[in-house]
Protein backbone atom coordinates (compact mmCIF):
# COMPACT_ATOMS: atom_id res chain seq x y z
CA UNK A 1 0.00 0.00 0.00
CA UNK A 2 1.23 3.45 -0.84
CA UNK A 3 1.35 6.04 1.89
CA UNK A 4 0.97 9.78 1.69
CA UNK A 5 4.42 11.27 1.34
CA UNK A 6 5.58 14.75 0.73
CA UNK A 7 5.78 14.53 -3.03
CA UNK A 8 2.40 12.94 -3.04
CA UNK A 9 -0.15 13.26 -4.35
CA UNK A 10 1.21 12.86 -7.85
CA UNK A 11 -0.99 14.47 -10.46
CA UNK A 12 -0.76 14.18 -14.22
CA UNK A 13 -2.12 17.13 -16.17
CA UNK A 14 -3.11 17.13 -19.83
CA UNK A 15 -2.93 20.75 -20.89
CA UNK A 16 -3.96 22.27 -24.19
CA UNK A 17 -0.96 23.99 -25.71
CA UNK A 18 -2.92 27.07 -26.80
CA UNK A 19 -4.28 28.03 -23.42
CA UNK A 20 -3.74 26.07 -20.21
CA UNK A 21 -0.16 25.16 -21.10
CA UNK A 22 0.56 28.81 -21.83
CA UNK A 23 -1.30 29.66 -18.62
CA UNK A 24 1.08 27.38 -16.75
CA UNK A 25 3.99 29.16 -18.40
CA UNK A 26 2.61 32.50 -17.37
CA UNK A 27 2.19 31.31 -13.79
CA UNK A 28 5.90 30.45 -13.88
CA UNK A 29 7.14 33.65 -15.49
CA UNK A 30 5.03 35.72 -13.13
CA UNK A 31 6.57 33.79 -10.24
CA UNK A 32 3.29 32.52 -8.90
CA UNK A 33 3.85 29.80 -6.34
CA UNK A 34 2.03 26.52 -6.74
CA UNK A 35 2.68 22.92 -5.64
CA UNK A 36 5.16 20.91 -7.67
CA UNK A 37 3.06 17.75 -7.66
CA UNK A 38 1.91 18.20 -11.24
CA UNK A 39 3.48 16.38 -14.18
CA UNK A 40 2.47 18.30 -17.28
CA UNK A 41 1.77 16.74 -20.65
CA UNK A 42 1.14 19.08 -23.54
CA UNK A 43 -1.66 18.20 -25.95
CA UNK A 44 -2.60 20.06 -29.13
CA UNK A 45 -6.19 20.60 -27.97
CA UNK A 46 -8.41 19.41 -25.14
CA UNK A 47 -10.29 17.59 -27.92
CA UNK A 48 -7.23 15.35 -28.24
CA UNK A 49 -7.70 13.98 -24.75
CA UNK A 50 -9.04 10.46 -25.03
CA UNK A 51 -10.70 9.05 -21.88
CA UNK A 52 -7.95 6.45 -22.19
CA UNK A 53 -5.40 9.03 -21.05
CA UNK A 54 -7.28 9.46 -17.80
CA UNK A 55 -7.44 5.76 -17.02
CA UNK A 56 -3.89 5.19 -18.15
CA UNK A 57 -2.76 7.92 -15.76
CA UNK A 58 -4.54 6.24 -12.87
CA UNK A 59 -3.23 2.84 -13.96
CA UNK A 60 0.32 4.18 -13.92
CA UNK A 61 -0.24 5.17 -10.33
CA UNK A 62 -0.93 8.88 -10.51
CA UNK A 63 -3.19 9.87 -7.64
CA UNK A 64 -5.13 12.35 -9.72
CA UNK A 65 -5.66 13.48 -13.29
CA UNK A 66 -6.24 17.05 -14.42
CA UNK A 67 -7.43 17.90 -17.88
CA UNK A 68 -7.48 21.53 -18.89
CA UNK A 69 -8.36 23.42 -22.04
CA UNK A 70 -9.54 26.74 -23.41
CA UNK A 71 -12.72 28.35 -22.13
CA UNK A 72 -15.84 27.50 -24.14
CA UNK A 73 -15.85 29.72 -27.19
CA UNK A 74 -12.06 30.16 -27.20
CA UNK A 75 -10.89 26.94 -28.86
CA UNK A 76 -8.09 27.47 -31.36
CA UNK A 77 -9.88 24.94 -33.56
CA UNK A 78 -13.33 26.41 -32.87
CA UNK A 79 -15.07 23.38 -31.37
CA UNK A 80 -12.43 21.05 -29.93
CA UNK A 81 -13.18 21.97 -26.34
CA UNK A 82 -16.95 21.66 -26.79
CA UNK A 83 -16.46 18.08 -27.91
CA UNK A 84 -13.91 17.50 -25.17
CA UNK A 85 -16.44 18.73 -22.63
CA UNK A 86 -18.94 15.99 -23.43
CA UNK A 87 -16.25 13.34 -23.30
CA UNK A 88 -14.70 14.59 -20.10
CA UNK A 89 -17.89 14.87 -18.10
CA UNK A 90 -19.09 11.48 -19.27
CA UNK A 91 -15.75 9.97 -18.27
CA UNK A 92 -15.79 11.68 -14.89
CA UNK A 93 -19.33 10.59 -14.08
CA UNK A 94 -18.80 7.05 -15.29
CA UNK A 95 -15.59 6.59 -13.33
CA UNK A 96 -17.44 7.81 -10.25
CA UNK A 97 -20.01 5.10 -10.85
CA UNK A 98 -17.23 2.51 -11.10
CA UNK A 99 -15.98 3.62 -7.72
CA UNK A 100 -13.22 6.11 -8.54
CA UNK A 101 -13.55 9.03 -6.09
CA UNK A 102 -14.60 12.08 -8.08
CA UNK A 103 -11.65 14.11 -6.75
CA UNK A 104 -9.24 11.97 -8.76
CA UNK A 105 -10.46 13.26 -12.10
CA UNK A 106 -10.75 17.01 -12.45
CA UNK A 107 -11.16 19.43 -15.31
CA UNK A 108 -10.75 23.14 -15.76
CA UNK A 109 -10.76 25.89 -18.35
CA UNK A 110 -7.67 28.06 -18.10
CA UNK A 111 -6.73 30.63 -20.74
CA UNK A 112 -3.22 31.74 -21.69
CA UNK A 113 -3.67 34.92 -19.67
CA UNK A 114 -4.83 33.19 -16.49
CA UNK A 115 -1.56 32.39 -14.79
CA UNK A 116 -3.05 33.09 -11.39
CA UNK A 117 -6.05 30.86 -12.06
CA UNK A 118 -3.74 28.07 -13.17
CA UNK A 119 -1.78 28.26 -9.93
CA UNK A 120 -5.01 28.24 -7.95
CA UNK A 121 -6.38 25.26 -9.91
CA UNK A 122 -3.25 23.22 -9.22
CA UNK A 123 -3.34 24.15 -5.57
CA UNK A 124 -6.98 23.06 -5.25
CA UNK A 125 -6.53 19.88 -7.26
CA UNK A 126 -3.59 18.83 -5.10
CA UNK A 127 -5.56 19.53 -1.96
CA UNK A 128 -8.63 17.63 -3.19
CA UNK A 129 -6.62 14.63 -4.28
CA UNK A 130 -4.63 14.59 -1.08
CA UNK A 131 -7.91 14.38 0.81
CA UNK A 132 -8.77 11.04 -0.83
CA UNK A 133 -5.33 9.62 -0.19
CA UNK A 134 -2.93 7.67 -2.37
CA UNK A 135 -4.25 5.87 -5.41
CA UNK A 136 -4.49 2.18 -4.61
CA UNK A 137 -7.20 1.51 -7.19
CA UNK A 138 -5.13 -0.87 -9.25
CA UNK A 139 -3.16 -2.53 -6.52
CA UNK A 140 -3.68 -6.24 -6.13
CA UNK A 141 -4.18 -6.13 -2.40
CA UNK A 142 -7.20 -4.89 -0.56
CA UNK B 1 -42.69 -27.61 -32.63
CA UNK B 2 -41.12 -26.15 -29.53
CA UNK B 3 -42.32 -22.70 -30.20
CA UNK B 4 -46.03 -22.44 -30.71
CA UNK B 5 -46.94 -18.84 -30.76
CA UNK B 6 -46.10 -15.43 -29.61
CA UNK B 7 -49.14 -13.37 -29.06
CA UNK B 8 -49.52 -9.74 -28.15
CA UNK B 9 -51.79 -8.91 -25.26
CA UNK B 10 -54.44 -6.47 -24.21
CA UNK B 11 -57.43 -5.20 -26.08
CA UNK B 12 -55.72 -6.01 -29.36
CA UNK B 13 -56.02 -9.75 -28.93
CA UNK B 14 -58.56 -9.87 -31.73
CA UNK B 15 -55.76 -8.93 -34.13
CA UNK B 16 -53.56 -11.80 -33.03
CA UNK B 17 -51.64 -13.45 -35.80
CA UNK B 18 -49.73 -16.61 -35.24
CA UNK B 19 -46.03 -16.20 -35.69
CA UNK B 20 -46.20 -18.05 -38.94
CA UNK B 21 -48.30 -15.26 -40.40
CA UNK B 22 -45.71 -12.68 -39.50
CA UNK B 23 -43.02 -14.91 -40.89
CA UNK B 24 -44.99 -15.44 -44.07
CA UNK B 25 -45.32 -11.74 -44.59
CA UNK B 26 -41.64 -11.19 -43.84
CA UNK B 27 -40.48 -13.92 -46.19
CA UNK B 28 -42.66 -12.57 -48.94
CA UNK B 29 -41.26 -9.08 -48.59
CA UNK B 30 -37.66 -10.22 -48.23
CA UNK B 31 -38.01 -12.55 -51.21
CA UNK B 32 -39.41 -9.74 -53.31
CA UNK B 33 -36.47 -7.50 -52.44
CA UNK B 34 -33.96 -10.12 -53.57
CA UNK B 35 -35.94 -11.12 -56.62
CA UNK B 36 -36.40 -7.60 -57.88
CA UNK B 37 -32.76 -6.84 -57.21
CA UNK B 38 -33.58 -4.04 -54.77
CA UNK B 39 -31.04 -5.51 -52.38
CA UNK B 40 -27.99 -7.73 -52.75
CA UNK B 41 -28.33 -9.40 -49.37
CA UNK B 42 -30.92 -10.12 -46.75
CA UNK B 43 -29.91 -10.25 -43.11
CA UNK B 44 -32.30 -11.96 -40.73
CA UNK B 45 -32.69 -14.83 -38.31
CA UNK B 46 -32.79 -18.56 -39.04
CA UNK B 47 -33.43 -21.42 -36.60
CA UNK B 48 -30.33 -22.23 -34.54
CA UNK B 49 -28.73 -25.63 -34.18
CA UNK B 50 -29.77 -25.85 -30.53
CA UNK B 51 -33.23 -25.71 -29.06
CA UNK B 52 -34.58 -22.24 -28.33
CA UNK B 53 -31.94 -20.48 -30.38
CA UNK B 54 -31.70 -18.66 -33.65
CA UNK B 55 -28.69 -17.81 -35.73
CA UNK B 56 -28.02 -14.84 -37.99
CA UNK B 57 -28.80 -15.51 -41.63
CA UNK B 58 -26.99 -13.48 -44.27
CA UNK B 59 -27.96 -14.53 -47.72
CA UNK B 60 -28.23 -13.60 -51.38
CA UNK B 61 -29.98 -16.87 -52.13
CA UNK B 62 -33.71 -16.61 -52.58
CA UNK B 63 -34.18 -20.25 -51.61
CA UNK B 64 -32.86 -19.48 -48.15
CA UNK B 65 -35.54 -16.90 -47.50
CA UNK B 66 -37.86 -19.61 -46.22
CA UNK B 67 -35.52 -20.10 -43.29
CA UNK B 68 -36.34 -16.67 -41.92
CA UNK B 69 -38.00 -16.84 -38.53
CA UNK B 70 -39.49 -14.48 -35.98
CA UNK B 71 -39.72 -15.74 -32.42
CA UNK B 72 -38.77 -14.71 -28.86
CA UNK B 73 -35.21 -15.99 -29.38
CA UNK B 74 -34.06 -13.65 -32.13
CA UNK B 75 -31.32 -12.24 -29.92
CA UNK B 76 -28.59 -10.92 -32.15
CA UNK B 77 -28.42 -7.27 -32.94
CA UNK B 78 -27.97 -7.68 -36.67
CA UNK B 79 -26.98 -4.05 -37.19
CA UNK B 80 -23.48 -5.26 -36.35
CA UNK B 81 -23.07 -6.71 -39.84
CA UNK B 82 -24.10 -3.65 -41.82
CA UNK B 83 -20.77 -1.80 -42.01
CA UNK B 84 -19.10 -4.99 -43.22
CA UNK B 85 -21.48 -6.04 -45.97
CA UNK B 86 -21.04 -4.43 -49.37
CA UNK B 87 -23.89 -3.36 -51.60
CA UNK B 88 -27.50 -2.83 -50.70
CA UNK B 89 -28.83 -4.78 -47.78
CA UNK B 90 -32.29 -5.65 -46.53
CA UNK B 91 -32.23 -6.14 -42.79
CA UNK B 92 -34.80 -7.48 -40.38
CA UNK B 93 -34.98 -5.18 -37.39
CA UNK B 94 -36.61 -5.22 -34.00
CA UNK B 95 -36.98 -1.87 -32.28
CA UNK B 96 -33.58 -2.00 -30.59
CA UNK B 97 -31.88 -3.16 -33.80
CA UNK B 98 -33.47 -0.28 -35.67
CA UNK B 99 -31.99 2.11 -33.15
CA UNK B 100 -28.52 0.66 -33.71
CA UNK B 101 -29.02 0.97 -37.47
CA UNK B 102 -30.04 4.61 -37.09
CA UNK B 103 -27.07 5.19 -34.79
CA UNK B 104 -24.73 3.82 -37.47
CA UNK B 105 -26.31 6.18 -39.99
CA UNK B 106 -25.90 9.08 -37.54
CA UNK B 107 -22.23 8.13 -37.23
CA UNK B 108 -21.94 7.92 -41.02
CA UNK B 109 -20.82 4.30 -40.94
CA UNK B 110 -23.56 3.32 -43.36
CA UNK B 111 -25.77 5.26 -45.77
CA UNK B 112 -29.53 5.25 -45.35
CA UNK B 113 -30.11 4.66 -49.07
CA UNK B 114 -28.09 1.43 -48.99
CA UNK B 115 -30.30 -0.14 -46.35
CA UNK B 116 -33.82 -1.47 -46.57
CA UNK B 117 -35.20 -1.85 -43.07
CA UNK B 118 -37.80 -4.57 -42.60
CA UNK B 119 -39.27 -3.64 -39.25
CA UNK B 120 -40.88 -6.18 -36.96
CA UNK B 121 -42.74 -5.49 -33.73
CA UNK B 122 -41.13 -7.09 -30.69
CA UNK B 123 -42.78 -8.06 -27.42
CA UNK B 124 -39.50 -8.90 -25.74
CA UNK B 125 -36.97 -11.70 -25.98
CA UNK B 126 -36.82 -14.71 -23.70
CA UNK B 127 -33.67 -15.11 -21.63
CA UNK B 128 -33.10 -18.85 -21.67
CA UNK B 129 -30.92 -18.66 -18.58
CA UNK B 130 -33.88 -17.33 -16.61
CA UNK B 131 -36.14 -20.08 -17.97
CA UNK B 132 -33.61 -22.77 -17.07
CA UNK B 133 -33.42 -21.40 -13.56
CA UNK B 134 -37.18 -21.26 -13.14
CA UNK B 135 -37.65 -24.73 -14.55
CA UNK B 136 -34.71 -26.09 -12.61
CA UNK B 137 -33.66 -27.85 -15.79
CA UNK B 138 -31.22 -27.33 -18.60
CA UNK B 139 -32.14 -26.46 -22.14
CA UNK B 140 -32.20 -30.05 -23.38
CA UNK B 141 -34.61 -31.12 -20.66
CA UNK B 142 -37.07 -28.34 -21.49
CA UNK B 143 -39.69 -29.43 -23.98
CA UNK B 144 -41.57 -26.29 -24.71
CA UNK B 145 -41.73 -22.60 -23.98
CA UNK B 146 -44.92 -20.85 -24.98
CA UNK B 147 -45.21 -17.10 -24.60
CA UNK B 148 -48.77 -15.93 -24.21
CA UNK B 149 -48.56 -12.17 -23.77
CA UNK B 150 -48.12 -11.66 -20.03
CA UNK B 151 -47.78 -15.36 -19.17
CA UNK B 152 -45.24 -17.92 -20.22
CA UNK B 153 -45.87 -21.64 -20.13
CA UNK B 154 -42.81 -23.82 -19.62
CA UNK B 155 -43.14 -27.55 -20.15
CA UNK B 156 -40.38 -29.81 -18.90
CA UNK B 157 -40.48 -33.53 -18.22
CA UNK B 158 -44.26 -33.65 -18.42
CA UNK B 159 -44.57 -30.85 -15.89
CA UNK B 160 -46.17 -27.59 -16.84
CA UNK B 161 -45.29 -24.34 -15.17
CA UNK B 162 -46.84 -20.96 -15.77
CA UNK B 163 -44.88 -17.82 -14.88
CA UNK B 164 -45.35 -14.10 -15.53
CA UNK B 165 -43.54 -13.05 -18.70
CA UNK B 166 -41.65 -10.41 -16.71
CA UNK B 167 -39.74 -13.24 -15.07
CA UNK B 168 -38.28 -14.66 -18.26
CA UNK B 169 -37.61 -11.67 -20.50
CA UNK B 170 -34.10 -10.23 -20.74
CA UNK B 171 -33.47 -7.38 -18.30
CA UNK B 172 -32.98 -4.92 -21.12
CA UNK B 173 -36.31 -5.93 -22.69
CA UNK B 174 -38.03 -5.11 -19.40
CA UNK B 175 -36.86 -1.53 -19.86
CA UNK B 176 -37.33 -1.37 -23.65
CA UNK B 177 -37.94 2.07 -25.10
CA UNK B 178 -38.74 1.14 -28.68
CA UNK B 179 -40.62 -2.05 -29.45
CA UNK B 180 -41.66 -1.10 -32.96
CA UNK B 181 -39.06 0.51 -35.22
CA UNK B 182 -39.61 4.17 -35.98
CA UNK B 183 -37.29 4.15 -38.96
CA UNK B 184 -38.24 1.50 -41.54
CA UNK B 185 -39.04 0.87 -45.17
CA UNK B 186 -41.46 -1.92 -44.53
CA UNK B 187 -43.19 -2.69 -41.25
CA UNK B 188 -45.14 -5.71 -40.22
CA UNK B 189 -48.30 -4.10 -38.91
CA UNK B 190 -48.80 -5.92 -35.70
CA UNK B 191 -49.08 -4.67 -32.13
CA UNK B 192 -46.47 -5.62 -29.56
CA UNK B 193 -47.28 -6.68 -26.02
CA UNK B 194 -46.03 -4.12 -23.53
CA UNK B 195 -44.26 -6.15 -20.88
CA UNK B 196 -42.27 -3.90 -18.57
CA UNK B 197 -40.62 -4.04 -15.20
CA UNK B 198 -38.34 -1.04 -14.93
CA UNK B 199 -37.31 -1.90 -11.41
CA UNK B 200 -35.91 -5.32 -12.18
CA UNK B 201 -34.52 -3.98 -15.44
CA UNK B 202 -32.07 -1.79 -13.52
CA UNK B 203 -31.97 -3.65 -10.25
CA UNK B 204 -28.24 -4.26 -10.06
CA UNK B 205 -27.38 -0.69 -11.00
CA UNK B 206 -29.56 0.59 -8.18
CA UNK B 207 -27.93 -1.81 -5.76
CA UNK B 208 -24.47 -0.72 -6.83
CA UNK B 209 -25.41 2.90 -6.35
CA UNK B 210 -26.30 2.22 -2.75
CA UNK B 211 -22.76 1.01 -2.10
CA UNK B 212 -19.74 3.15 -1.23
CA UNK B 213 -17.25 3.93 -4.02
CA UNK B 214 -14.81 1.45 -2.45
CA UNK B 215 -17.41 -1.30 -2.44
CA UNK B 216 -18.33 -0.59 -6.05
CA UNK B 217 -14.70 -0.70 -7.12
CA UNK B 218 -14.23 -3.96 -5.23
CA UNK B 219 -17.28 -5.36 -7.00
CA UNK B 220 -15.93 -4.58 -10.46
CA UNK B 221 -12.44 -5.68 -9.50
CA UNK B 222 -13.84 -9.07 -8.58
CA UNK B 223 -15.96 -9.28 -11.72
CA UNK B 224 -13.13 -8.45 -14.10
CA UNK B 225 -10.92 -11.00 -12.45
CA UNK B 226 -13.08 -13.47 -14.38
CA UNK B 227 -12.73 -11.77 -17.77
CA UNK B 228 -10.81 -13.90 -20.25
CA UNK B 229 -10.44 -11.11 -22.81
CA UNK B 230 -12.23 -13.07 -25.49
CA UNK B 231 -13.61 -9.76 -26.82
CA UNK B 232 -16.99 -11.31 -27.53
CA UNK B 233 -18.57 -8.20 -25.99
CA UNK B 234 -16.80 -5.99 -28.48
CA UNK B 235 -17.32 -8.27 -31.46
CA UNK B 236 -21.07 -8.46 -30.94
CA UNK B 237 -21.60 -4.76 -30.23
CA UNK B 238 -22.92 -2.76 -33.19
CA UNK B 239 -21.53 0.41 -31.62
CA UNK B 240 -17.98 -1.03 -31.65
CA UNK B 241 -17.22 -0.35 -35.28
CA UNK B 242 -13.62 0.88 -35.12
CA UNK B 243 -11.40 -0.90 -37.60
CA UNK B 244 -8.64 -0.81 -35.10
CA UNK B 245 -9.36 -1.09 -31.40
CA UNK B 246 -7.16 0.61 -28.80
CA UNK B 247 -6.58 -2.72 -27.08
CA UNK B 248 -4.63 -3.92 -30.09
CA UNK B 249 -2.44 -0.87 -30.38
CA UNK B 250 1.16 -1.47 -29.46
CA UNK B 251 2.68 2.01 -29.84
CA UNK B 252 1.75 3.04 -27.24
CA UNK B 253 0.35 -0.03 -25.58
CA UNK B 254 -2.65 1.20 -23.64
CA UNK B 255 -3.55 -2.04 -21.91
CA UNK B 256 -1.77 -5.31 -21.48
CA UNK B 257 -3.03 -7.98 -23.87
CA UNK B 258 -2.68 -10.46 -21.06
CA UNK B 259 -5.77 -11.00 -18.98
CA UNK B 260 -5.37 -9.32 -15.61
CA UNK B 261 -8.21 -7.64 -13.82
CA UNK B 262 -6.72 -4.15 -14.00
CA UNK B 263 -6.43 -4.16 -17.77
CA UNK B 264 -9.65 -6.09 -18.23
CA UNK B 265 -11.49 -3.45 -16.27
CA UNK B 266 -9.80 -0.61 -18.14
CA UNK B 267 -10.66 -2.28 -21.44
CA UNK B 268 -14.34 -2.49 -20.56
CA UNK B 269 -14.50 0.95 -18.95
CA UNK B 270 -13.00 2.55 -22.04
CA UNK B 271 -15.16 0.47 -24.36
CA UNK B 272 -18.22 1.69 -22.49
CA UNK B 273 -17.06 5.30 -22.63
CA UNK B 274 -16.19 5.03 -26.32
CA UNK B 275 -19.66 3.80 -27.15
CA UNK B 276 -21.38 6.46 -25.05
CA UNK B 277 -24.13 7.90 -27.19
CA UNK B 278 -24.01 4.89 -29.50
CA UNK B 279 -25.10 2.19 -27.12
CA UNK B 280 -28.80 1.47 -27.43
CA UNK B 281 -29.00 -0.86 -24.43
CA UNK B 282 -29.51 -3.84 -26.70
CA UNK B 283 -27.96 -6.04 -24.02
CA UNK B 284 -25.89 -8.08 -26.45
CA UNK B 285 -22.57 -7.58 -24.65
CA UNK B 286 -23.92 -9.05 -21.44
CA UNK B 287 -25.67 -11.91 -23.22
CA UNK B 288 -22.55 -13.12 -24.97
CA UNK B 289 -20.06 -12.77 -22.12
CA UNK B 290 -18.93 -16.35 -21.44
CA UNK B 291 -18.11 -15.64 -17.82
CA UNK B 292 -21.33 -13.78 -17.05
CA UNK B 293 -19.93 -10.41 -16.14
CA UNK B 294 -22.94 -8.09 -15.70
CA UNK B 295 -21.80 -5.81 -18.52
CA UNK B 296 -25.18 -4.22 -18.92
CA UNK B 297 -24.76 -2.71 -15.46
CA UNK B 298 -22.02 -0.67 -17.13
CA UNK B 299 -23.55 0.03 -20.52
CA UNK B 300 -27.02 0.83 -19.21
CA UNK B 301 -25.60 3.22 -16.63
CA UNK B 302 -23.78 5.02 -19.43
CA UNK B 303 -26.98 5.00 -21.50
CA UNK B 304 -28.83 6.67 -18.63
CA UNK B 305 -25.97 9.08 -17.96
CA UNK B 306 -25.99 10.56 -21.46
CA UNK B 307 -29.76 10.59 -21.37
CA UNK B 308 -29.77 12.67 -18.19
CA UNK B 309 -26.85 14.92 -19.01
CA UNK B 310 -27.56 15.65 -22.65
CA UNK B 311 -31.18 14.62 -23.05
CA UNK B 312 -29.93 12.26 -25.72
CA UNK B 313 -31.48 9.03 -26.95
CA UNK B 314 -29.36 7.11 -29.41
CA UNK B 315 -30.87 5.96 -32.66
CA UNK B 316 -34.26 7.60 -32.30
CA UNK B 317 -33.78 10.27 -34.96
CA UNK B 318 -31.91 9.59 -38.14
CA UNK B 319 -31.33 13.31 -38.70
CA UNK B 320 -29.96 14.11 -35.26
CA UNK B 321 -26.19 14.55 -34.97
CA UNK B 322 -24.36 11.82 -33.07
CA UNK B 323 -23.86 12.70 -29.40
CA UNK B 324 -20.11 13.09 -29.41
CA UNK B 325 -20.01 15.12 -32.62
CA UNK B 326 -22.35 17.77 -31.29
CA UNK B 327 -22.51 20.23 -28.44
CA UNK B 328 -24.58 22.96 -26.87
CA UNK B 329 -22.91 26.25 -26.05
CA UNK B 330 -23.79 25.81 -22.40
CA UNK B 331 -24.07 22.35 -20.89
CA UNK B 332 -22.76 20.04 -18.18
CA UNK B 333 -22.51 23.01 -15.86
CA UNK B 334 -20.68 22.66 -12.57
CA UNK B 335 -18.47 19.75 -13.58
CA UNK B 336 -15.59 21.76 -15.02
CA UNK B 337 -14.21 24.74 -13.15
S1 LIG C 1 -17.16 -10.97 -23.29
FE1 LIG C 1 -16.76 -11.02 -21.06
S2 LIG C 1 -14.91 -12.34 -20.86
FE2 LIG C 1 -15.04 -11.73 -23.02
S3 LIG C 1 -13.74 -9.86 -23.13
FE3 LIG C 1 -15.88 -9.17 -22.80
S4 LIG C 1 -16.04 -8.94 -20.57
FE4 LIG C 1 -14.20 -10.21 -20.95
S1 LIG D 1 -22.48 -1.77 -25.38
FE1 LIG D 1 -23.69 -3.70 -25.16
S2 LIG D 1 -25.83 -2.96 -24.92
FE2 LIG D 1 -24.65 -1.24 -25.75
S3 LIG D 1 -24.91 -1.38 -28.01
FE3 LIG D 1 -23.00 -2.50 -27.46
S4 LIG D 1 -23.67 -4.64 -27.21
FE4 LIG D 1 -25.55 -3.38 -27.13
Amino acid sequence: MKQNTEEQPRIVGFLCKWCSYAGADLAGTSRKKYPSNLTVLKVPCSGRIDPLFVLKGLRLGFDGVLVSGCHPGDCHYQTGNYRARRRIVVTKKFLEYLGVPEQRVQASWVSASEGAKFAQVVEDVVENVRAVGPNNLFSDEG
Amino acid sequence: MWLKMFEPSGPTTCLVMKVSDMEKELRQEAGKLLEEGTVDYIIGFAPGSLKFTTTPLITEDIDEINNLVINPFINNNLAKYLPEIPGRVGIIAKGCDSRSIVSLIQDKQIARQDIVILGIPCSGLVDLKKVEKLAGKERDKIDDIVVLADKVCITAGGEKKEVPTTEVLFDHCLGCELQIPKEYDFLIQEPAAEIRDYESSSKQIQELKKMSPDQRWAFWKEQFGHCIRCYACRQVCPACFCERCFVEESQPRWVSPVSQWQDNLIFQAIRTIHVAGRCTDCGECERVCPVNIPLRSLSKEMYDLVGEMFDYKTGMDVNAPALMTAYELVEAEGLIR
